[in-house]
């Protein structure tokens, strides 16, 4: 989605308003909607409703992130790639997008970290997870479950934040990593 | 090569390019200048269609550019601009081999061409494998000079290519520029704001005002008979000056009154050499024949002996310097010759005060 609304400014602010607006919306609130949307196929409660909830709170950070590294890329270079006589397609896939992966990809950490924190909520539509002894753990007055919940998912959260890092050090072209 | 056929060019109400014709030849080097928003790089920017005009045609190697496919048409001409816009992903080897790429050339092919080019704009191979980031701006333009020439287009486009450097590095690079084109022999359009840019490379010179052609003709013509009040402001005050600057170091060089040396020789051979042949002045070279020292055998005033005097670091004279250049180093240095070298630093000659001044006189005395 971020790749189609690079080129086309007008829808592009469509899109990140909207997904804007999305993220405004509390995420207990969001799984509540879910329940409801898909209660008519008898999928209410559990996995879906809770990974639709995510997927919707992971878009605008990874569109955002997408739409606005494609259009960093500097007018002297598409200029330059024009010029050499690149075509469209090739000025996007040699150019373009090598020069945004950093931006990307920081995009795609912020998306998959907070919904490691959001997925908590899950365990409130019964779909399980981490989330289940923060919650049983309040309900019943027991500290240490609730600290055991909240360990791990933080620890969950900071150890894929670690590897989409190394990922992202791996596909980054390295000429934009070198130094003079 | 290029012909512009009445072209007009429109941006809302305002013309940019107005009814231009302007032929430029094979193999020369034209210049258009002008104050910004005259409508220079519009022009430039017309010839390889990345700005479509309105009216009038085109004719790039005899095809009207309006039957050509932009992309097609844009892979055989070369164009650098004054970012240059060298992609920092890739390295300098790959950076030059995108047109040769664009065409499908062969590996093999493509690997010796840019040994070969690199080369050409004086980089040494250990470039190749460099990034962007750890080039300077020179560099990154002797790069981007590369990329353009690549794919061997018979045409080149530089919209402002020194207008980024700093002032002593930008003459370095016009001097290497033009040696580079003397082998080249590109038809080249060279947009500028700098007149003295304008006087030292071209061999034609486009004015334009805007986006009216004002006057197009030999640098030596535009000089001695500028068109109108516009022009002569453009010049400047000091346009005979200028006129002498069109003459350069390498229209002077001289090959005798002077020996060489291997630098590995001693300097008492060196000086029994040149009170043998009674040559008062020797440059000793490497066996790459780089210019490393100079000798002077002088009479010292008090004693009437000849002094030998060892130099390990001459002044020296560019090829591409002109006469204005070659005179400011030798009243600096205080010398009344100069060696001379060309763009690889090898020693070509010598250069001698005497000899410009004759020039001098020879031109007053015609005017």
């Amino acid at each position: 989605m971020g790749f189609y609304i690079s080129s086309r400014p007008n829808i592009a602010k469509y899109v990140i308003n909207v997904a804007s607006i999305m993220m405004t919306i509390p995420s207990l609130a969001l799984y509540g909607v879910m329940v409801v949307a898909f209660a008519p196929f008898k999928l209410g409660l559990g996995i879906v409703p809770s990974i639709s909830a995510i997927t919707i709170y992971s878009l605008l950070p990874i569109t955002r992130n997408t739409y606005l590294a494609l259009n960093q890329v500097k007018p002297g270079m598409i200029e330059a790639a024009r010029g050499i006589g690149m075509s469209k397609n090739q000025i996007l896939w040699k150019i373009k997008i090598p020069l945004s992966i950093p931006v990307i990809m920081s995009g795609i950490r912020i998306a998959v970290v907070m919904g490691v924190s959001v997925a908590t909520y899950a365990s409130l539509i019964a779909a399980g997870g981490l989330g289940y002894f923060i919650f049983a753990g309040i309900g019943r007055a027991n500290l240490t479950m609730v600290l055991v919940g909240a360990i791990l998912i933080s620890a969950l959260g900071i150890g894929v934040n670690y590897i989409l890092l190394k990922v992202e050090d791996w596909i980054t072209p390295k000429g934009l990593k070198v130094k003079r | 090569m290029i012909e512009l056929t009445n072209v007009t060019k429109k941006f809302g109400n305002k013309i940019a390019v107005n009814n231009f014709s302007l032929h430029i030849e094979k193999g020369s080097l034209t210049i258009f200048i002008g104050p910004s928003g005259c409508g220079k790089t519009t022009t430039l920017r017309m010839i390889n269609k990345l700005t479509p005009f309105d009216k009038g045609n085109i004719i790039v190697n005899d095809t009207p550019i309006n039957d050509v496919n932009p992309v097609e048409l844009r892979r055989n001409i070369g164009y650098v601009i004054q970012e240059i816009g060298l992609f920092p992903h890739l390295t300098v080897f790959e950076n030059v081999a995108i047109v040769p790429r664009l065409l499908k050339w062969e590996q093999k092919k493509i690997e010796r061409r840019i040994e070969e080019i690199l080369e050409l704009v004086t980089l040494n191979q250990s470039f190749a494998q460099k990034y962007p980031l750890q080039l300077s701006g020179g560099e990154k333009q002797r790069v981007g000079l590369a990329r353009a020439l690549a794919a061997e287009p018979e045409i080149l486009l530089m919209d402002e290519p020194f207008g980024a450097i700093d002032p002593i590095n930008r003459l370095k690079l016009q001097d290497s520029f033009l040696e580079i084109q003397e082998e080249i022999k590109k038809t080249i359009v060279f947009v500028t704001h700098d007149i003295n840019e304008a006087i030292k490379l071209g061999d034609k010179i486009a004015i334009i005002n805007e986006g009216n052609l004002i006057q197009y003709d030999n640098v030596s013509k535009i000089l001695s008979d500028p068109a109108n009040e516009f022009v002569e402001n453009l010049l400047g005050q000091d346009r005979n000056i200028k006129a002498l600057s069109l003459k350069k170091a390498k229209d002077y060089v001289l090959k005798d009154g002077f020996i060489t040396v291997l630098d590995t020789e001693s300097h008492e051979s060196v000086e029994k050499k040149m009170k043998e042949k009674n040559i008062k002045i020797a440059f000793a070279l490497d066996e790459n024949n780089h210019l490393k020292s100079r000798f002077v055998l002088e009479k010292a005033t008090d004693t009437k002996k000849q002094k030998f005097i060892y130099n390990p670091a001459p002044w020296i004279i560019e090829r591409q310097n002109n006469i204005n250049e070659a005179l400011s180093k030798m009243l600096e240095a205080g010398e009344k010759q100069l060696p001379v070298v060309n763009r690889k630093k090898e020693f070509v000659g010598i250069i001698k005060l005497s000899n410009i001044f004759e020039e001098v006189n020879k031109k007053t005395n015609i005017s």
